[in-house]
């Protein structure tokens, strides 16, 4: 590993909370992490290292991040409180910014249609189960377009207007 | 009481009956539910939140804004949406600069938050508001007889100072004592407090690895309990449970995983006495021998 | 004394380990101790451990006082404590305290126990019908216990209580009580009483696993269980009689896995320190349970950072590495519970870079102390507030004194102790009391001097036998008293059967009295309950009545009478008891009279070494009138700490703190400063020593009397040659550091990477092989400040184990949060350095990663630890004292006679013992003083009786004796060519005798005769009654 190449500060980009520099490299957090039965395994801990080593190249490449299951359970046993739960959605906010084909497709979904699913859309379905019709946000244009708009104003979608412009 | 019910992607557009069970158990057990026109995605925590605090926030504070309008606070079966709208919001109850960001963005939108809305889980509304009592005296029918097991969201455990209401996030215990209620007779297992796997992008990106972890905990359950039924109150445990059993089966020849997946309300409304047809029908693994039982 | 003055009172409150040691000191001087407890039972958690580091077995009854034996009675600690100077008040707290220094009202609350313990004869008949059972905290809910319980089972007297939150009132206790000493209605009661100085030493509180949220996630299964239950489990007197088995289902653990810092080193619960005793904790009963159950137990421990940082516990734990116990570097998260009772923990192996799941019988969890909830509430009492650490503010060199003057605390109300810090503060809170109480116009209780009768040893053998029959607890006792003072007369050497009542009480001893002086028997025999208790004050009245002490057997009738009660089978206890008269009658008759002449006193002490240590305990001795003489070797004062270290990361200021020690020693009349002189040589015993010492300059001898001596050698920066040091002006110790940046000769402004190497030569097993315990904080101390001046450098420290134990854990944090990077390195891996134009180019692996890492720094940091002083061992020599491989003095016993020589007299404080803090020297320092003062302030010691003696005639110089005593009460003297014995530190043991192959060393009062004796009075069948039937 060479230190020279590493930047010191990266932590500050990434996440930028001392509860990070505390991590004692205990293993708590990986040492109950679902996603740290992946393959690669997705190593809490290391990651919080890396951060704090600044190791720019090899967070940039690492995918384990998105392996993340959400439990928290790390964020609720790290001794430090680290928030490495939240560390981790850093990351990935970090590597989302400086890499666009990190960019979560599912936000294109969202903006178009406010969900990741199609809601609202199975009528039928709906129905047969006694289930009165959802005001979804599709069948709101004027609404759907004001979050749009919104939207557009964050970082992610006006750098990346391309892919929800496209019709 | 009244609370906007947020629904989230999932319960609406792929389990309806899940909310159908929702919407008619509640009401009869004095939560009245009003709607929460024009919501978006929670943010998901593979969406926005892995992309920037703006886009992240916004999404919150436009779901959160739309409740607080009403005057009323939100109520959530899916872990994700609820654990996501909690941690929106505490992040901006907490971060007057990421609240001002967020209200300017919300500002184009004529809305505006002050993060006066409370989310809560339906499950913690069952247990505290609700309570053990009330459920045992309206329902109609009893599973008593039938062993039940838990299957605990973590987004409605941890980071306990966030999302928590048990007394001790590590021993939960309010699903447990709710379906007691009902008359079952609920088991541990070794495994009981195991993510149920299916969040985020472990089952994707690890297949394998992601279908062996869950199925320890389906191994536990069978070889440690006389199970008839899993219950949940996550829309994400109820699929996934539900349908890697499925899988299993598939891959190891064996029809030994076919424990039926219930969401905690849709045990509720069959005790209520609602039509299975319309509270409990969506599924994968069959769930006749608890229904027929009742 | 014409005017009389109030005997000087100290309330102590809290009798836990140090507080039962403070309290046992005062008495000792002769004060009058109030010792309260909160809990129904003394002795804080120490009733429950049998076994303690590094000997593995209890030795709590050590720091009874040693010397004059026989008037200090000695006993089993773990069952209780009993001396007549102090007062106990279990269930007892403090609720208010008015008054200043030296004059103190306190109110104190007697919590109701629901059941006379004076009267309750302990058998416990209303346990038998309770019928509430609870979980047992004794056992940590291994056992049960009823409402009704005894705390603390083996105590001795039987202490029961009534738990009034589970009684539910029945009533049964009260119906079936033969004494009718329980009263369910009783309630609490007030009392205030006058004292002169308080010492606060409540307890610590171990971490208890229902109570916190991180034990939950363990609470899976019976099987886990804390450290505190482990030691029930294989306690002799616990759970499964001591031998290893799982609590679901009673098999045999063989995989055991502790798992450490369970409760400590949390920042997130809001508990950022390390409980500094659990590691060694689990090092200990990690080798206990290989020991006792077996080689194929597995021990596996799971730890961050293993904290051996004191005196030889790196030397346990290589012990423990040697013995096969498993270190695993990993926190885990959970336990699962298999079907099969096993419980499986994951964990990564960060070399191996891959996961583990491996199965265990049993968890231990490490859970830690935390600070005692009543720490609050005693702030409140003395209308102070919590420090940040939650503690009690303290002046700021010494740990034992409250910022309020006139009080005291010890033991963990300090901070996070363990055993010997313990009973070190302890002693030194008692010094500080009774320093303040040598000030004030009180008085001490004076020992009653009873002249020795004129010996009747060479009249014909004619004993008094006096027996309790002791009514009031054993109404129904099985034994027939009248048949057996019929059978004890028909023997002619038998002068009278006396069969008296409560001669515990004032009332049943002024009858003995009278009795026995009417009496014309010569020997005497009394047999009543607890021997312990009343040795002393039955021992003196038979004096007084004419008696010789050493023709006075006192025994215990009680316990061969309660045991009638337990045995379903009754034997004859009448019978018993006559059997065991006899027997020590035959003894009595063929006894010796002893004489022995008292020793008197030397008041004057000397002091070895002027360092901060040295200074301070002269200091303190001085100021309670005890001559002093301080010999130190260099021609200044201050030693290595108050001559080089300004600052310490704590905001202490060693040098400009002994510049003011230097003067007031400098100026105090009582102390005599020898600069420039070495100690060559002593003679004499305890209380009456001459010590050879020379001066440097122009080698005169001079020869100093004294009564005893504190060795405070100090020690000194150790010495490196490792990791290219010297070799480049780059490379430098954490002390050049620390001088070069306060001085501004070191500049770091511009340094980009700056590395620290810990461990520097030391627990290494060639090097020193122990751990220096202050280089850890030194050099984060240092981290730090280079930090504040250059926030751009990246500071790597490089360490094995982190050894910020205690409250110092948050510099650690601290530390972190600054940005320093800490990196973990193994033993056999060590990091690798070379030079190349000049500067030191280091190579290591990063632990995390696991990624090897080249770094160029502007700076490489050495921590090469404490050496000791270097002329230790020739001191040691001139006093006979031992000196460890490492150079450091041996002390009598680690744990529970921290600061005393074996040797009788002699006391060590600060780095002379091993490496330690600046606050701890001086707290040892106060100690040693205290141990010293307490006993040149008595003019006479009372030695022993019985004590060992030599036949010189049939001596051949074997030394045998020497070296097996366990006291070093035996030495040879070369210039008498005889064997000398120690009379004050004697304690009769009679290993000396076992050695001995000609039968020259004897114990005086024990012949062969005398026991053989004994023995055929045993064997032989006793028919009891010929007469009487
Ligand atoms: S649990 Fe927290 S302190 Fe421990 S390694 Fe993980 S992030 Fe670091
Ligand atoms: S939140 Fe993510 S990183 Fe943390 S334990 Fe769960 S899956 Fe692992
Ligand atoms: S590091 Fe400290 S808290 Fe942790 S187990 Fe060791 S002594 Fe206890
Ligand atoms: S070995 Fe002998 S000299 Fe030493 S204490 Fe025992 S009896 Fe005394």
């Amino acid at each position: 590993m060479d230190f020279s190449e590493s930047d010191k500060d990266l932590w500050k980009q990434i996440y930028n909370t001392k509860d990070l520099l505390y991590c004692l490299n205990c293993s708590t957090c990986l040492s109950g992490c679902p996603a740290s039965h992946g393959d690669p395994p997705l190593l809490v801990r290391n990651l919080a290292r890396m951060v704090v080593f600044g190791l720019e190249d090899d967070l940039l490449d690492d995918d384990t991040p998105w392996a993340c299951v959400s439990c928290s359970r790390c964020e609720e046993m790290c001794p430090m409180d680290v928030k490495p739960f939240e560390m981790i959605l850093a990351i990935r906010k970090w590597q989302s910014a400086n890499d666009e084909t990190r960019v979560p497709p599912s936000i294109v979904e969202i903006y178009k249609r406010g969900y990741t699913q199609s809601v609202g859309t199975n009528t039928k379905l709906r129905k047969s189960l006694g289930l009165p019709e959802l005001q979804t946000i599709t069948k709101m244009p004027q609404m759907l377009k004001l979050y749009q708009q919104m939207l557009m104003k964050t970082p992610v979608v006006s750098e990346n207007d391309y892919m929800f412009n496209e019709e | 009481m009244e609370l906007c019910l947020f629904l989230g992607c999932n319960t609406p557009a792929i389990r309806p009956d899940v909310e159908r069970a929702i919407r008619a158990t509640m009401p009869e057990l004095g939560v009245d539910l009003a709607e929460v026109e024009g919501y978006v995605c929670c943010p998901a925590f593979g969406s926005f939140p892995s992309t920037d605090d703006d886009s992240h926030l916004a999404s919150s504070g436009w779901n959160l804004s739309i409740a607080e309008a009403k005057g009323l606070d939100i109520m959530v079966q899916c872990g994700s949406c609820y654990s996501s709208l909690r941690m929106g919001l505490d992040h901006l109850a907490h971060d007057d600069l990421k609240l001002a960001r967020v209200n300017e963005l919300l500002e184009l939108t004529g809305r505006k938050l002050e993060c006066k809305t409370a989310v809560r889980h339906v499950s913690e509304i069952l247990y505290n508001e609700v309570g053990v009592e009330k459920i045992s005296r309206t329902i109609k029918k009893s599973l008593e007889g039938l062993h039940g097991v838990i299957q605990y969201p973590c987004h409605t455990l941890f980071p306990s100072e966030i999302v928590g209401f048990e007394e001790s996030p590590r021993q939960p215990k309010a699903l447990r004592v709710l379906t007691e209620a009902l008359g079952a007779t609920v088991e541990s297992y070794s495994r009981e407090l195991q993510c149920c796997g299916g969040a985020g992008g472990f089952s994707s990106s690890s297949p394998a690895e992601a279908t062996a972890f869950t199925k320890t905990k389906l191994d536990a359950i069978i070889e440690e309990t006389k199970a008839d039924f899993i219950v949940v109150s996550c829309i994400t445990c109820l699929m996934y449970l539900d349908n890697i059993q499925k899988k299993l089966n598939e891959a190891e020849n064996t029809d030994k995983y076919n424990i039926p997946v219930f969401d905690y309300n849709q045990l509720l409304a069959l005790c209520m006495g609602f039509d299975p047809k319309q509270v409990a029908s969506i599924c994968t693994i069959p769930r006749n021998l608890v229904i027929d039982r009742l | 004394m014409a005017e009389k003055k109030p005997i000087g009172t100290v309330l102590v409150a809290g009798a836990g380990v140090s507080g039962i040691k403070a309290a046992l000191e005062l008495a000792e001087i002769g004060y009058k101790v109030l010792l309260t407890d909160a809990s129904p039972q003394i002795g804080g958690i120490l009733a429950k451990l049998d076994n303690q580091f590094p000997s593995d077995h209890c030795g709590m009854c050590r720091i009874l006082p040693m010397v004059g034996r026989e008037y200090a009675s000695q006993y089993c600690m773990r069952k209780g404590l009993y001396h007549e100077n102090i007062e106990i008040l279990p269930f007892t707290e403090l609720t208010r305290v008015e008054g200043d220094v030296g004059n103190y009202t306190i109110e104190l609350l007697k919590k109701a126990r629901y059941i006379d313990t004076d009267k309750c004869n302990g058998l416990g008949e209303c346990i038998k019908v309770c019928p509430v059972e609870v979980p047992d905290e004794f056992n940590h809910g291994l056992t049960q216990r009823k409402a009704v319980y005894k705390p603390v089972p083996h105590s001795t007297p039987q202490m029961l209580l009534v738990d009034m939150d589970v009684c539910t009132n029945c009533g049964e206790c009260v119906k079936v009580c033969p004494t009718n000493v329980i009263n369910l209605g009783a309630e609490d009661e007030a009392f205030t009483r006058h004292v002169h100085s308080i010492i606060l030493a409540s307890g610590v509180k171990l971490y208890n696993l229902e109570e916190f949220e991180d034990a939950k996630s363990w609470a899976v299964s019976q099987d886990v269980i804390s450290a505190l239950a482990f030691e029930r489990i294989i306690s002799g007197t616990g759970t499964f009689d001591g031998q290893i088995k799982r609590p679901s289902d009673g098999k045999p653990a063989k995989k055991i896995a502790w798992v450490q810092c369970m409760g400590s080193r949390n920042r997130r619960q809001k508990r950022d320190y390390c409980s500094s005793i659990c590691c060694m904790f689990a090092l200990k009963e990690a080798m206990l349970a290989r020991q006792k159950g077996g080689d194929d137990v597995e021990a596996t421990i799971f730890y961050m950072d293993m904290r051996t940082f004191g005196k030889d516990f790196y030397r346990y734990y290589e012990k423990a590495v040697d013995a096969g116990v498993k270190f695993i570097r990993c926190r885990v998260q959970e336990v699962m519970h298999n079907p099969d009772k096993s419980l499986s923990m994951r964990y990564y192996d960060s070399q191996k870079e891959e996961f583990f799941v491996a199965d265990y019988d049993m968890v231990v969890l490490s859970t830690g102390q935390i600070p005692h909830k009543t720490h609050a509430k005693l702030a409140k009492l003395f209308h102070l507030e919590l420090n940040c650490q939650g503690l009690l503010p303290t002046q700021i060199y010494d740990k034992v004194k409250l910022v309020k003057p006139g009080v005291f605390l010890c033991g963990s109300l300090m901070g996070l102790t363990d055993l010997s810090e313990a009973i070190s503060s302890g002693i030194a809170a008692a010094g500080q009391a009774s320093t303040l109480l040598s000030s004030l116009d009180v008085t001490i209780i004076e020992e009653e001097q009873i002249a020795e009768p004129t010996t009747k040893d060479r009249q014909v053998p004619l004993i008094s036998v006096v027996l309790c029959k002791c009514s009031e607890k054993v109404e129904k006792s099985s034994v027939d008293f009248g048949a057996l003072e019929m059978g004890l007369k028909k023997f002619n050497f038998v002068g009278e059967v006396n069969i008296i009542d409560m001669v515990c009480s004032d009332q049943g001893k002024e009858n003995l009295l009278k009795l026995l002086k009417k009496s014309q028997s010569n020997r005497l025999i009394i047999g009543a309950c607890h021997p312990f208790m009343y040795r002393k004050s039955l021992k003196n009245l038979a004096k007084k009545a004419g008696f010789a002490a050493s023709l006075i057997e006192i025994f215990d009738l009680s316990s061969i009478v309660h045991k009638g009660f337990f045995e379903s089978v009754k034997k004859d206890q009448t019978h018993e008891a006559y059997s065991e008269i006899i027997s020590i009658m035959e003894n009595l008759k063929l006894k010796p009279a002893l004489h022995v002449e008292t020793l008197s006193m030397n008041r004057t002490a000397l002091v070895v070494g002027g360092g901060i240590a040295g200074m301070h305990a002269s200091f303190a001795l001085a100021q309670r009138g005890v001559d002093v003489h301080l010999v130190e070797k260099s021609d200044k004062l201050g030693g290595y700490a108050g001559n080089n270290i300004h600052a310490t990361i704590d905001d202490l200021e060693p040098v400009s703190m002994a510049k003011d020690l230097m003067i007031k020693v400098l100026e105090h009349k009582n102390i005599i400063l020898h600069k420039n002189c070495e100690v060559a040589a002593t003679q004499g015993s305890f209380g009456a020593f001459e010590t050879r010492i020379r001066d440097l300059e122009n080698q005169e001898n001079q020869y100093l009397s004294h009564g005893a001596a504190i060795i405070a050698t100090g020690g000194l920066e150790g010495k490196t040659a490792e990791y290219e040091y010297g070799n480049s002006a780059n490379i430098l110790t954490q002390a050049q550091l620390r001088e070069g940046l306060s001085t501004g000769k070191i500049d770091v402004s511009d340094a980009q990477n700056i590395v620290m190497i810990q461990c520097v030569g030391s627990r290494e097993k060639q090097g020193r092989k122990y751990c220096s315990r202050i280089c850890c904080i030194g050099a984060i101390a240092n981290a730090l400040a280079i930090q504040e001046k250059n926030p751009d450098a990246r500071i790597f420290i490089l360490y094995r184990d982190v050894m910020t134990y205690g409250f110092a854990e948050q510099y650690y944090t601290k530390a972190r949060g600054a940005g320093i990077v800490f990196v973990s390195y193994d033993l056999d891996k060590k990091p690798e350095v070379e030079l190349v134009d000049g500067k030191p180019v280091i190579k290591f692996t990063e632990s995390v990663l696991n990624s090897e890492i080249e770094l160029s720094p502007d700076f490489l940091i050495l921590s090469p630890g404490v050496d000791p002083e270097v002329s230790n061992r020739e001191v040691g020599k001139a006093f006979d004292l031992p000196v460890n491989d490492d150079g450091f003095f041996i002390e009598a016993d680690s744990k529970w006679r921290p600061i005393e020589f074996l040797r009788t007299g002699f006391y060590v404080a600060g780095v002379a013992h091993s490496p330690m803090t600046l606050k701890d020297a001086i707290l040892q320092a106060e100690a040693a003083a205290q141990k010293v003062y307490a006993h040149l302030s008595s003019r006479k010691i009372h030695r022993a009786h019985v004590i060992s003696k030599v036949h010189d005639a049939i001596c051949v110089r074997c030394q045998r004796c020497v070296d097996i005593c366990p006291y070093d009460a035996r030495s040879y003297d070369k210039v008498l060519d005889s064997i000398m014995v120690d009379a004050a530190a004697c304690q009769a043991c009679g290993m000396c005798g076992v050695a001995c192959q000609n039968n020259a060393a004897r114990i005086m009062g024990f012949s062969d005769k005398q026991i053989m004796a004994v023995i055929d009075a045993k064997l032989s069948e006793n028919p009891m009654f010929m007469v009487g039937k």
